[in-house]
């Protein structure tokens, strides 16, 4: 069951990634958005991070038929995925979610290790969970200020990719119970409500012949 | 607290404007488009003369004035423009 749930998982993390990357980037193209361009990279690591772990476990379904997926393989997608997740809340401006006192930021980041000193996949999970919770609260910031819709779904999105997270993270101490299976539902609900507001944008082919980079310098000027 | 515009901003603000004052096929003139597009002078004519030179507005010589109008590629670039604005929008972010 929970081998299904990963699959279908990871194929829809991959395909929502991937779709919404190339979005970003033809938005990247026709407007030179730095913004637009952030997304680009997040939302493509994060489709590519899927994309690996769904390899990994379609592998191990095909040849190796262990039950299990590679570590390195998993560890290897789920730091790809929490580059994605950097740069979404990079985007937010991510000076400010860290406090300006030296001493409260070695602090801070301090129970992170200490909690997650087990191995690199639980580093990288923490990693994700901090940064996917950073970029729920600015997104829900900005649906306050401006009440659109489609930063609500975003910020819920982002909060439950984040809840489902902290859950997998969470079924180490209780290996055996459901927990791990509903981390998986709360990832895939989370997926789907990332990809709400984009789905109701037109995703048709947009290309712009005049204008390319040097021109939009000449407007920066 | 007043919130700065980004450059590309300023470019939609103005190219709407030019399509909302260009319906009549006149064109607008500066100080429509600064009023409209509430920006100064020193600044819009800059960035008027490099949307012409994209081919993004189109320049009309009348008598009295410069009057400006938009074109085919500057409305499809007003209209993506406002694609990927609800785009960064739905993240919470601006374009």
């Amino acid at each position: 069951m929970e081998f299904l749930l990963e699959n279908i998982l990871n194929l829809v993390g991959f395909i929502i990634g991937i779709i919404i990357g190339v979005f970003a980037y033809v938005g990247y193209k026709n407007t030179g958005s730095p913004v637009l361009f952030r997304l680009t990279i997040a939302f493509i690591a994060i489709g590519i991070g899927f994309g690996i772990i769904w390899t990994g476990y379609l592998i191990d379904d095909v040849f190796l038929q262990e039950g299990k997926i590679n570590r390195g393989l998993q560890a290897l997608g789920l730091g790809i995925q929490t580059i994605g997740y950097f740069f979404i809340a990079f985007s937010h401006t991510i000076k400010s979610f860290f406090p300006k006192s030296r001493y409260f930021r070695s602090v801070g980041i301090l129970p992170l290790f200490v909690l997650s000193s087990m191995n690199i996949e639980h580093i990288i999970r923490s990693f994700s969970f901090i940064l996917l919770v950073y970029g729920a609260i600015e997104t829900f910031v900005s649906f306050l200020e401006g009440k659109q819709k489609g930063a609500l779904a975003v910020g819920t999105g982002l909060a439950l990719l984040a809840f489902g997270e902290f859950i997998a993270w969470y079924s180490l101490v209780f290996p055996e119970s459901i927990l791990y299976s509903v981390s998986i539902l709360l990832k895939i609900s989370g997926l789907i409500s990332l990809f709400l507001p984009i789905s109701r944008l037109p995703l048709r082919k947009i290309k712009l012949d005049n204008l390319d980079e040097d021109e939009d310098e000449k407007i920066d000027k | 607290m007043g919130v700065y515009r980004k450059q590309i901003q300023i470019v939609g603000d103005i190219l709407y404007a030019a399509e909302e004052l260009t319906i009549d096929q006149n064109g607008a003139s500066i100080t429509n488009l600064i009023q409209k597009a509430n920006i100064s002078h020193s600044r819009i004519s800059k960035i008027l003369t490099n949307l012409v030179s994209q081919g993004l507005l189109e320049q009309i010589d009348s008598k009295r004035a410069c009057k400006y109008k938009i074109s085919m590629t500057g409305k499809n670039f007003l209209r993506e423009y406002r694609t990927f604005s609800e785009f960064t929008d739905n993240f919470g972010l601006t374009i």
